[in-house]
């Protein structure tokens, strides 16, 4: 049996003193969309902190596509084929977007195909292609999430993590947004996607976590957790 | 007073100016990028100044041509400090902000160090290159022009320009831009964060060792040399606004262009006080700098 895209075993780690996540176990089969959520402070941001290497685990494993990666720098991780969008899109602001893009494209693999990326990051965000030498500061909430992600396709990524992409955008933004995310699963890429657009995500999602006080609390396919009680209470408020 | 003498003043003025502006890169450079004020900054340029004056004394080197020994050994230099000295501290950061006063009492320590080392192994004395050519001066219209100087102007405003071209343009240049803007997305794309502080604070000594090259024909060389340097270099950067390339130049040329105006009516001694109350009136104004962004 093939080894899954990204496996997390027992996974530990936090700030200082603080320990945010406790023993972490996830598994992102090879082109599946797996979303992870949970409410403020469950961790999630900081288990992608951690599996990008800018957080050293305190304890546990990190597999990508079946090699260890989480004693990686952080540089590593992202030539080993795990990109994020991170939380609050993190954009270079004082570039234009085009240089955002080209930036996503700094490991030597992802430079040798910088321009075939490039075309096909604008035919899937075509207001990108059109807007390219504007300052990215200038661009919408939505068309800033456009270039975060197109920044982490530009990468070449095999597992590619979306922290909280609907964040901040109007409804019609966030379905555009959703729409291009399954178009980008048609590349065979694994996704594992964070979200507070809880209804949304689960139905588009092949599986999901729950995360909780820093553990998984709950697992199943998107249908099988859209009708448990527990889940449809604390996050649909249903 | 006299116009002639006054325009005399002021184009000395922008050539002494444009040498600050040129010392002062690096400083620029390398807090635009590693938020690190680098207080040792004026002791690496004296360290060059020595590499270049033992280079003419010892090798009989020109200082022109020492160029190619001083900025591949500053660049050495520098990225040996960011790699072993600093980078465990911005580690320890990681996540966070360097905290600006560890960072800035660890370069104050290498400055401690470099000063006092320069001290125990040169000696107190000055020292001078002497070269025994005598480069014609050019004409500004009725002003010759000091051509020392002129060299270390026209190699500030060129080192400037280049500097700005290749941070737009080349990929190291973006690498370094972007891990300014934003070190943990830099690092998320992929970017080597601890090797671009390295880069970026070798060439910010680079350039000092191109300096010392080119001042060394006219500056007296001692150990404590750095210091008035590095003063003049905080001045210059912050006047010029923090980070920004070309404010640094513009800065030099505004301190050394009051410093040879003011110089005509009152000692240099004063005059240099009266470049302080410049600078503070100029912040007052304009708290970010010349060019700087707010």
């Amino acid at each position: 049996m093939s080894s899954p895209a990204l496996r997390l075993t027992n996974l530990h780690a936090g700030y200082g003193d603080v320990r945010v996540l406790r023993g972490v176990d996830l598994e992102l089969p090879v082109g599946a969309i797996v979303a992870l959520i949970g409410s403020n402070g469950a961790g999630k941001t900081t288990l992608l902190r951690t599996v990008s290497g800018l957080l050293r685990p305190t304890a546990g494993t990190i597999e990508l596509g079946g090699e260890r990666i989480d004693t990686l720098p952080p540089h590593r991780v992202v030539e080993a084929g795990f990109v994020q969008s991170p939380e609050g899109k993190q954009l270079f602001t004082g570039m234009t977007i085009l240089e955002n893009l080209i930036v996503g494209a700094h490991t030597p693999r992802a430079r040798a195909r910088r321009a075939e990326t490039l075309e096909e990051v604008f035919e899937l965000f075509p207001i990108l292609a059109e807007r390219r030498q504007s300052p990215a500061s200038a661009l919408s909430g939505g068309q800033q999430q456009m270039v975060a992600v197109g920044r982490a396709l530009m990468a070449l990524p095999r597992v590619l993590a979306l922290d909280e992409p609907s964040l901040g955008l109007a409804p019609i933004m966030v379905d555009r947004l959703f729409e291009s995310i399954a178009r980008i699963r048609q590349r065979n890429l694994s996704i594992l996607i964070i979200e507070q657009n809880v209804f949304q995500v689960l139905e588009m999602a092949d599986s999901a976590y729950v995360l909780e006080n820093g553990q998984i609390s709950m697992s199943g396919t998107g249908e099988a957790l859209l009708k448990n009680d527990h889940l449809r209470e604390t996050y649909l408020g249903l | 007073m006299d116009p002639l003498i006054l325009s005399f003043a002021v184009v000395n003025g922008v050539l002494l100016g444009g040498i600050y502006g040129g010392v002062a890169l690096g400083l620029s450079l390398i807090f635009g990028v590693l938020r690190v004020v680098n207080f040792a900054h004026g002791s690496f340029l004296m360290l060059s100044l020595y590499i270049a004056f033992w280079c003419w004394s010892l090798l009989g080197l020109d200082p022109y041509l020492s160029v190619f020994v001083t900025v591949p050994a500053m660049f050495g230099l520098g990225y040996f400090v960011q790699s072993v000295i600093i980078s465990p501290l911005i580690r320890r950061e990681r996540a966070l902000v360097v905290e600006p006063l560890s960072a800035l009492l660890l370069t104050a320590g290498v400055f401690l160090v470099l000063d006092n080392l320069a001290l125990m192994a040169f000696g107190p004395n000055v020292r001078a290159v002497q070269v025994d050519y005598y480069l014609p001066s050019p004409m500004l219209g009725p002003i010759p022009l000091n051509p020392q100087r002129l060299i270390g102007a026209l190699a500030a405003v060129l080192v400037a320009l280049g500097l700005s071209w290749w941070l737009r343009h080349s990929h190291m240049g973006r690498a370094i831009r972007a891990t300014a803007q934003n070190r943990d997305a830099a690092a998320l794309s992929g970017i080597n964060v601890p090797f671009v502080y390295a880069v970026t604070f070798g060439i910010g000594c680079a350039v000092l060792g191109l300096f010392g090259s080119l001042i060394a024909p006219f500056m007296p060389i001692s150990p404590s040399i750095g210091v008035a340097f590095g003063i003049k270099s905080f001045i210059v950067v912050v006047l010029g606004g923090l980070g920004s390339i070309p404010g640094c130049i513009v800065g030099g040329m505004v301190i050394g262009v009051f410093e040879a105006v003011a110089s005509q009516h009152i000692t240099a001694t004063s005059a240099a006080i009266g470049s302080l109350g410049l600078f503070i009136l100029i912040l007052l104004v304009r708290p970010q700098g010349i060019m700087g962004r707010a």
